[in-house]
C-alpha cells in the first residue's frame, strides 16, 4: 500500500461513490454518486431513515464491500486499488468497526473478544492480552474481562465491542447504529465512551444512526442521507 | 508461525464450543482410524508370526540343495565342495525322520527328528529358541537330543525344564538301505540324553507335530534316513520316497550371501531352494494383504471424513455472522480458511490418537481371547496376533489428519468466500 497522506488532507475522501445491490431481477441503488470528505479527528454522524444507504456507506468505507462506481481514499490509500488481502490488512490496521448487534463471539470472554482484533494482526499472545485489558479499562469494563457476553448487559456488550474496535488504535472508527439496541440511559453511556475514546486516541469517527438528537449532541458534523444521496454537503468543514 | 499457532489455538477454542458435536465427530474418526490400524496391525502381526521363526532360527541363511537329473551325487565330496564356496558356513545332509517315538517310563510321544550338525550350537542359532539347557556337545558322539517344551511335558517332565540332562528312549522306524541297495523296513531304539529344551515363537497351532533335533551323525544311522547321501541322491532320481529327504542343507554366513551362493550351487549342477526366496513370495502376499486391509480401513476413514465435511458445513452456516465479524476485524480469506482447516485437523488428530488407543485396546482383548482359546487347545505361550510398529502409529495419525483436512477443504473454502456484509446482516 502507498504511504499515508499529508496530515492536513482529509482522512476519508469519497468521490462519486455508487453502490447498486442486485436483488432478484431488480437493482437497488443504495448509494448514488456520493461525495464525502471526513477530516482527521472529526466525529461525523450520518443520519437517515432505514434503507437510506447509511450502512452501505460504512461498509464501503470500511472495505467490507466494494462500490459499484467511484473512488474512496482513506489515509491516502485508494481502496479500489487494493487486493483482497490488502483490504483485510486495511481493515485490521486502519479501521475499527462497531455494530448495532455487538457481534461478540459468545464462547469467548470479554478480553478474548477484544483480543480477536489483534489475533489477525499476528501480535504475540501476551501483548494481545495486555492491550485487550487496557482497552477494556478504557471503556470501564476491566473488572468484567473474564465474563462472557451472556453474562453482560446489552450496554456492557456494546462497550466490549467498542473496546474491540479501538484496541489497535485505528485512525478510523466506523460505528453502525451503536445505540440502536440500547435503552436511552445505556445509549448515553455508550456514546460517552465513544466520545472519550475519540478524544483519548485521536480517532476519526463516522457513525450512522437514525437517532438525530444523539447525533446532534455528540458529533462535530451531521450529514443526512436520503435515498443514497446526501441532502447536505458531505465535504469536510 | 506464531500467527498460525494463534489461529490454531482459536480454532481449538471454537471446537470446544460444541463439545458433544466435536466428541461425536472425533469418535467417528477414532472408530475408522482404529479399524484401519487394527486391520493393518493384524496383517503385520500375522506376517511377523510367520517370519519370526525363520529369522530366529537363521533359516533365512539356509539353502536346500537338490540334485538335478545327471547331477553329481550329493555325497561327502559334494558337501566339501559346497563348504568351499565363499560365504558358506556349513553344509550337511538333510535327514528328517518322520516316525520317531520318544519314551520315558510309560509315557511316549511321537515326534519328527531332524538332523543338524553338532557345531550348530556354536553359531548361536538355537539360542533364540532354547529355554533350558544348550545345544549338542561339539566333539561328542553320544546320542543327544533337543526337544520341544511340549514334548517334555508330554513325557511327564514337570516342570518341562527338568528334562534337561535326563535320558529318554528314542525309537525310529522307516526304510533302510541294505548292502545290496535294497530297501527294508527297519526299527531301531537308542538311549538319548536331553541336552536342551526349546520353544518356538510361532504358536504350535501352525504345526501339528513336535520336532526333535538330533546330531546329524546320529540321525544318519536311524531307519528312515538312508545312510549314504549317494544312495539318497539315487533314490531322489528314481522318485522313490523312503520317508526321508534326500537333500543337503547349506547355511551361509548371513542372508545377504544367499543369492550368490545359490547361483554358485546351481552352477555346480544342483537345484536350490531357499527360505529367503520363498519368503519373498510370502512377503508379496502380505503386502497385498496389507494394502487390501488398509483399503478397507481407508473406506471407513473416508466415511468419517464425510461426517467431518457435513459437520463443518453446518458449522459454517451456524457461524455465518461470526465469520463476518472475523472479516470485519481484518481476517483474510486465508485466515478464515486456516481456522476451519485447523478445526478439521484437530478432529483428525484427536480421532487418530483415540483410534490408536481403541485399536490397542481391541487387540489386547482379542489376543487375550485368542490366548485363552489356544491354552484350552493345549497351545503354550503368548499369542501376539497384532503388531504395532512405530511407522503404523505415526502414519495412522497423520493419515487421519490428512483425511480430516481433505474433508475440511470444501467447508473451509466456503467459509473463506463468505461475503462479510451479508454475514453481518444475517446476525441481527
Amino acid at each position: 500500500m502507498p504511504a499515508a497522506a499529508e496530515p492536513s488532507a482529509p482522512l476519508v475522501r469519497a468521490r462519486g461513490v455508487s453502490k447498486v445491490h442486485h436483488v432478484g431481477s431488480s437493482d437497488v441503488r443504495a448509494l448514488d454518486a456520493v461525495n464525502l470528505n471526513v477530516a482527521r479527528g472529526e466525529f461525523l454522524s450520518v443520519v437517515g431513515v432505514s434503507g437510506s444507504g447509511k450502512s452501505t456507506l460504512l461498509h464501503v468505507l470500511g472495505g467490507l464491500d466494494a462500490p459499484t462506481a467511484g473512488r474512496i481514499d482513506v489515509d491516502g490509500r485508494a481502496l479500489g486499488e487494493m487486493t483482497p488481502h490488502e483490504r483485510s490488512i486495511y481493515r485490521r490496521t486502519i479501521v475499527g468497526f462497531v455494530f448495532q448487534q455487538f457481534h461478540l463471539v459468545p464462547s469467548l470472554d470479554a478480553a478474548g473478544n477484544v483480543e480477536l482484533a489483534l489475533l489477525f494482526q499476528g501480535r504475540p499472545r501476551a501483548e494481545r492480552r495486555k492491550l485487550a485489558l487496557e482497552s477494556l479499562e478504557r471503556v470501564g469494563l476491566a473488572k468484567r474481562a473474564m465474563h462472557r457476553p451472556g453474562e453482560l448487559s446489552g450496554g456492557e456488550q456494546q462497550r466490549v465491542a467498542i473496546a474491540r474496535a479501538l484496541v489497535h488504535r485505528p485512525p478510523l472508527l466506523l460505528a453502525d447504529e451503536p445505540t440502536g439496541n440500547l435503552d436511552r440511559a445505556t445509549a448515553a453511556v455508550v456514546m460517552e465512551v465513544i466520545g472519550a475514546a475519540r478524544s483519548d486516541l485521536g480517532s476519526t469517527v463516522v457513525m450512522v444512526t437514525h437517532d438525530e438528537a444523539t447525533a446532534a449532541r455528540v458529533s462535530t458534523r451531521v450529514v443526512r442521507l436520503v435515498d443514497g444521496r446526501f441532502s447536505s454537503d458531505g465535504s469536510a468543514a | 508461525m506464531s500467527r498460525f499457532a494463534d489461529l490454531a489455538r482459536h480454532a481449538m477454542a471454537s471446537l470446544l464450543r460444541s463439545k458433544l458435536r466435536t466428541a461425536l465427530v472425533s469418535l467417528g474418526v477414532a472408530i475408522a482410524s482404529g479399524a484401519l490400524v487394527s486391520m493393518v496391525a493384524f496383517a503385520l502381526g500375522v506376517q511377523k508370526q510367520a517370519e519370526e521363526p525363520f529369522q530366529k532360527l537363521g533359516l533365512l541363511s539356509q539353502i536346500r540343495v537338490m540334485p538335478r537329473e545327471n547331477a553329481p551325487p550329493l555325497d561327502d565330496s559334494a558337501i566339501a565342495r559346497f563348504e568351499a564356496i565363499p560365504g558358506v558356513m556349513k553344509a550337511w545332509p538333510d535327514y528328517r525322520i518322520s516316525e520317531v517315538i520318544l519314551r520315558r517310563g510309560e509315557k511316549e510321544w511321537g515326534v519328527r527328528a531332524v538332523g543338524i550338525p553338532r557345531e550348530v550350537g556354536l553359531s548361536g542359532i538355537l539360542d533364540a529358541v532354547l529355554i533350558a539347557g544348550g545345544a549338542f556337545t561339539v566333539d561328542g558322539e553320544t546320542a543327544e537330543i533337543v526337544v520341544a517344551k511340549r514334548t517334555a511335558k508330554e513325557l511327564g517332565f514337570d516342570p518341562p525344564e527338568s528334562a534337561v540332562g535326563q535320558p529318554v528312549s528314542l525309537e525310529a522306524s522307516g526304510l533302510e538301505i541294505d548292502a545290496s541297495g535294497g530297501a527294508t523296513v527297519g526299527s531301531r531304539a537308542l538311549e538319548a540324553r536331553v541336552v536342551g529344551l526349546y520353544e518356538m515363537p510361532v504358536p504350535a497351532m501352525f504345526m501339528g507335530f513336535d520336532i526333535a533335533l538330533v546330531p546329524v551323525d546320529i540321525a544318519r544311522d536311524l531307519p528312515g534316513a538312508a545312510a549314504d547321501p549317494r544312495t539318497l541322491a539315487r533314490k531322489v532320481r528314481s522318485r522313490s520316497d523312503v520317508g526321508a529327504s534326500f537333500e543337503v542343507i547349506v547355511r551361509t554366513e548371513n542372508p545377504s550371501q544367499v543369492p550368490r551362493v545359490e547361483a554358485a550351487l546351481q552352477e555346480l549342477g544342483y537345484d536350490t531352494r531357499s527360505t529367503l526366496t520363498n519368503m519373498q513370495e510370502l512377503r508379496r502376499f502380505f503386502v497385498f494383504l496389507d494394502v487390501l486391509l488398509a483399503a478397507v480401513g481407508t473406506v471407513a476413514l473416508v466415511v468419517a471424513g464425510l461426517g467431518i465435511l457435513n459437520t463443518q458445513l453446518m458449522s459454517v452456516l451456524e457461524r455465518f455472522p461470526e465469520i463476518g465479524v472475523y472479516k470485519a476485524l481484518g481476517a483474510s480469506d486465508g485466515d478464515v480458511r486456516t481456522l476451519f482447516l485447523a478445526e478439521a485437523a484437530a478432529v483428525g488428530l484427536v480421532g487418530g490418537v483415540a483410534g490408536l488407543l481403541l485399536a490397542r485396546g481391541v487387540s489386547e482383548i482379542l489376543e487375550l481371547a485368542a490366548g485363552a482359546y489356544a491354552r484350552r487347545e493345549g497351545i503354550e505361550g503368548d499369542i501376539a496376533v497384532f503388531a504395532f510398529p512405530a511407522w503404523l502409529l505415526v502414519g495412522a495419525v497423520l493419515f487421519s489428519i490428512a483425511v480430516s483436512v481433505a474433508s475440511g477443504l470444501y467447508p473451509a473454502g466456503r467459509a473463506a468466500r463468505v461475503d462479510p456484509v451479508r454475514a453481518l446482516r444475517s446476525g441481527g
